[in-house]
């Protein structure tokens, strides 16, 4: 392929055409019009020079001709890319300039389609600066490259976007770029696609849908257009948005179910799949192209549930609508039903009533094109209660796409959220609400979800621009928890977090420290995206701060401690309370799974894991090892923004006996796990589950004195109310510590006896008025009611 | 260098896009009317409006002349839009036609007057 000839005949007509333009093309119609209009005048008054002015304007009328019909739109010539450029190319293109891909670069990037593409992949024009070689020996390549990629689109020209694409494409220093933010080089081919299809969509002719006399030999449904939304009318009326799916699996099965003689289908699929628009895009299909005899020419109509209850008032009505209205789209003859929400017509309920008996005969006769749409869970239910029903309707089960169509219809529909709400959604927004709600919203399917998603994102939108953070704020606004990078006090935090946790929270480091780790991988992101945060099983006596590090982790990390959701599993130790475990809010009002739902980015404590009854065990096992539960409903609850943190008293003897050797606890970890295996306590694949077994050593009379200055701290907060506070000297301390230590129950005595030790004595002193507000009271050993 | 060019694609591809214009146009309205439909249904009921016979030999015969009205409302209505769609044929044709002749005229018959005016 060789490079550019911009002196080429339609170079130079591509150039006249630029220098014309609309305006000039409306001022010679214009010039014609006067010279014709005076000439003639001038003509009838019989002054010959009138016929000179309606020549002129015949001549300048040829011109305007030119423009409209040829150099507005210069059409392709051969196959050399001066041929293949498209007229608007050109045009920008000078023939006294050897152009290498840095100036044709900067040539053709404020090109509308050109900025489509930088735009939406965040590329400013000072960065793309200087991203392209000046050597004009490589331009041949670029421009075979955009060749080949105006093949793929099926375009005889090479447009604007293809240019550019190639650019962006064969640019190591833009690959770079993209790195940075995120962003691949598959990327821009995607962005490219995305124009691509938005510039057809918006330059397709318009299409013809049977003209003026298409309907006149169907019958006339004002029943229909009274209870039912027809889609087609609709579709023709604003062109229709559903392209994308026309072409899809479940389109493409329903048309060759109908082709066959098929009357009713059963569209299948989870919510969010696209039920609705898939047969909306049946639709438009239908209207634009249908040949076949059975479809063709024929109207969507879809029946609203509740507009067909609100109209009956008395009984029989109802039964009597339906019959109407199925009656009249037999007889209309051009119709197919829809019922949305097909569920609605199933069972009789608040909103819902069961028409399967008016239903059936229509059914049977398959005289009627129906399309029912519901979830797998409700066909499933319908085949259940009535088989026979069930039986005659011919399923089309929609599947979830893969990534790249889920990318497409994403794009498509974001293109549509920026003309509705004049905004502009970048490609990286649209990779982040597939990636997060694919993470985070787990209980509808795509592309539903991450339609969802971004449409709660445009709120968040910044200086009118829809972007990764503008996605990411609102994944941390609606579902408590953090996406986007840290934030550098976050960061600092993260990184100093044993300390943050160290000041409530007395030694037992190893657990600080491996806990604090699993954080640090969560929040930078290189932890398993596929399983909790972090699980622990946290094994030791009593009152050696269990509870306390998971409260402390819940505070210091989730942000509240309110963040901690805490199951006391001795309380499950029925195999029936698996269902209290999994309630989807039915029956258990508060059960896990609706708690983790509420709040999926919060420490779950398991207390007393090993008295679980061992199906709630199983369960576990799936939670550590897949970080999802599904619910009584079917719904799937994500467990991955989580720390779980399961207890247990089990091998507290072994500990302590091992502490009193004087050994370090680390070493014995493998050694009491295993003990814990073979003596029956947990089951190995249980244990081996957890990213950590840790053990927690008793503490000693320095470390409770320690817990015992940390628990002052709380009395002194409560007493700040009264504004008097209260210090410990080291007796009084070591005399709470020796009444208060227990070596069964650890610290867990030492707030008891603290309370009794101080508030009682500071309730005294306040009530004989000896404390008064602003004193500081110190307390020795004599002073406390021990 | 203009004029040339002008020229060159006024009796070249300019011309022969008359033709093409024409054509385009004669589908649309072609399209719009719905010929096609119209001539396959042109003695169908209008808009399905039927009686259905009953087993007596009075009610066949009042079903009978239901649907011949029905019939001829619906034959009617198709044959004048047929008319108004050929009616719309012919003058798009014959404009094609004129186009098409007096198009290779224009920049002669441009001259022509220019000259005759200032003679």
């Amino acid at each position: 392929m060789d490079g550019l000839d911009l002196t080429s005949i339609r170079a130079r007509k591509a150039r006249l055409g630029k220098t014309i333009g609309h305006s000039g093309y409306t001022a010679l119609l214009l010039l014609t019009f006067a010279c014709i209009v005076g000439g003639a005048t001038l003509a009838v008054a019989k002054i010959h020079y009138g016929y000179s002015l309606i020549g002129i304007g015949v001549l300048v009328l040829m011109p305007a001709v030119w423009w409209y019909y040829d150099l507005r739109n210069v059409p392709p010539f051969g196959n050399t890319p001066t041929g293949r450029l498209s007229g608007n190319c050109l045009a920008l293109l000078k023939p006294n300039i050897q152009y290498s891909p840095a100036t044709l670069w900067e040539t053709i990037r404020s090109n509308n389609q050109v900025l489509f593409i930088t735009n939406h992949l965040m590329l400013s024009a000072d960065q793309l600066h200087g991203c392209f070689t000046e050597d004009p020996g490589t331009l041949s390549q670029i421009l075979m490259l955009a060749s080949q990629i105006a093949d793929s689109y099926g375009s005889l020209t090479i447009e604007p976007a293809h240019l550019a694409t190639a650019l962006l494409e064969s640019s190591p220093v833009v690959a770079d770029i993209l790195t940075r933010i995120k962003l691949t080089k598959a990327d821009i081919v995607a962005v490219s696609d995305w124009f691509n299809r938005s510039y057809i969509a918006t330059h397709a002719k318009p299409r013809d849908f049977g003209g003026i006399g298409r309907d006149w030999t169907s019958g006339f449904t004002p029943q229909l257009s009274r209870f039912g939304y027809n889609v087609s009318a609709d579709i023709e009326r604003t062109g229709g948005h559903y392209s994308t799916l026309a072409g899809s699996a479940g389109v493409h099965d329903m048309k060759s179910a109908f082709s066959q003689g098929v009357g009713s289908i059963a569209l299948i699929g989870p919510g969010g799949i696209g039920k609705t628009s898939t047969a909306y895009a049946l639709a438009q299909d239908v209207l634009a192209e249908a040949q076949d005899r059975a479809l063709a020419h024929k109207q969507l109509i879809a029946l609203d549930a509740s507009a067909i209850l609100s109209a009956a008032h008395r009984q029989g009505e109802l039964e009597f609508t339906l019959t109407m209205l199925l009656n009249e789209a037999l007889h209309a003859g051009n119709i197919m039903l829809f019922f949305d929400d097909a569920q609605l017509f199933f069972h009789n309920g608040p909103g819902s009533f069961d028409a399967t008996q008016i239903l059936l005969p229509a059914i049977q006769s398959r005289a009627l094109q129906i399309i029912f749409a519901m979830t797998p869970h409700d066909y499933e239910a319908l085949r259940a209660n009535n088989i026979a029903f069930a039986g005659l309707l011919t399923p089309v089960v929609l599947r979830e796409q893969p990534e790249p169509e889920i990318m497409e219809i994403l794009a498509d529909t974001a293109s549509n959220f920026e003309s509705r709400n004049h905004l502009l959604i970048t490609y990286a927004a649209i990779k982040t609400a597939y990636t997060l709600s694919g993470r985070y919203e787990t209980d509808i399917a795509y592309p539903g979800k991450a339609i969802r998603l971004l449409e709660q994102s445009l709120p968040h939108a910044y200086d009118r621009i829809v972007d990764a953070q503008s996605v990411e704020a609102t994944i941390q606004q609606t579902r408590g928890v953090r996406a986007g990078a840290a934030a550098p006090v976050e960061a600092d935090a993260l990184l100093h977090l044993e300390d943050l946790i160290h000041q409530r929270m007395i030694n037992q480091s190893r657990a600080v420290k491996v806990v604090s780790d699993a954080l640090r991988r969560a929040r930078a992101g290189v932890a398993n995206p596929h399983r909790p945060i972090g699980s622990f099983l946290f094994l030791g006596p009593t009152g050696v701060g269990k509870t306390e590090l998971a409260k402390a982790i819940a505070a210091t990390y989730f942000g509240d401690e309110s963040r901690m959701i805490r199951l006391d599993m001795s309380e499950y130790q029925q195999d029936s309370d698996v269902a209290r475990i999994l309630s989807d809010g039915q029956g258990e009002a508060k059960s896990l799974i609706m708690s983790v739902r509420q709040q999926p980015f919060s420490v779950v404590l398991l207390d007393e894991i090993e008295k679980a009854h061992p199906n709630i065990l199983n369960l576990m096992l799936q939670l550590l090892d897949e970080g999802i539960l599904t619910d009584t409903g079917g719904r799937v609850v994500s467990f991955k923004d989580a720390v779980v943190i399961a207890t247990s008293n089990a091998g507290a003897d072994q500990i302590r006996a091992h502490i009193e050797q004087g050994k370090e606890l680390e070493q014995f970890e493998s050694e009491l796990t295993d003990q814990l295996i073979s003596s029956g306590q947990f089951r190995p694949e249980l244990i081996n589950r957890f990213d950590e077994v840790v053990l927690f050593r008793p503490l000693n009379a320095n470390e409770l004195g320690q817990v015992v200055r940390l628990m002052l701290a709380e009395v002194n907060k409560t007493l700040g109310y009264q504004n008097i506070s209260v210090t410990l000297t080291d007796a009084a301390v070591a005399r709470i510590v020796e009444v208060g230590n227990d070596p069964r129950l650890g610290a867990r005595p030492m707030r008891r006896t603290l309370q009794k030790a101080v508030e009682n004595t500071v309730a005294s002193k306040i009530l004989r008025r000896e404390a008064n507000p602003g004193d500081h009271i110190t307390l020795d050993a004599n002073d406390l009611s021990v | 260098m203009f004029a040339l060019d002008l020229l060159s694609w006024w009796y070249g591809i300019g011309w022969a896009g008359v033709l093409h214009a024409t054509r385009r146009r004669l589908g649309a309205v072609s399209g719009a009317f719905s010929t096609s439909t119209l001539l396959h249904t042109l003695f169908a009921p209008w808009r399905r409006i039927v009686t259905y016979p009953g087993a007596g030999l009075e009610e066949r015969l009042q079903a009978f002349s239901d649907n011949a009205i029905s019939r001829f409302v619906g034959f009617s209505i198709r044959f004048f839009v047929l008319l108004a769609a050929s009616v719309a044929f012919v003058v798009l044709s014959m404009l094609g036609l004129v186009e098409l002749i007096v198009w290779p005229l224009t920049p002669i018959l441009a001259v022509i007057l220019i000259v005759k005016g200032l003679l």
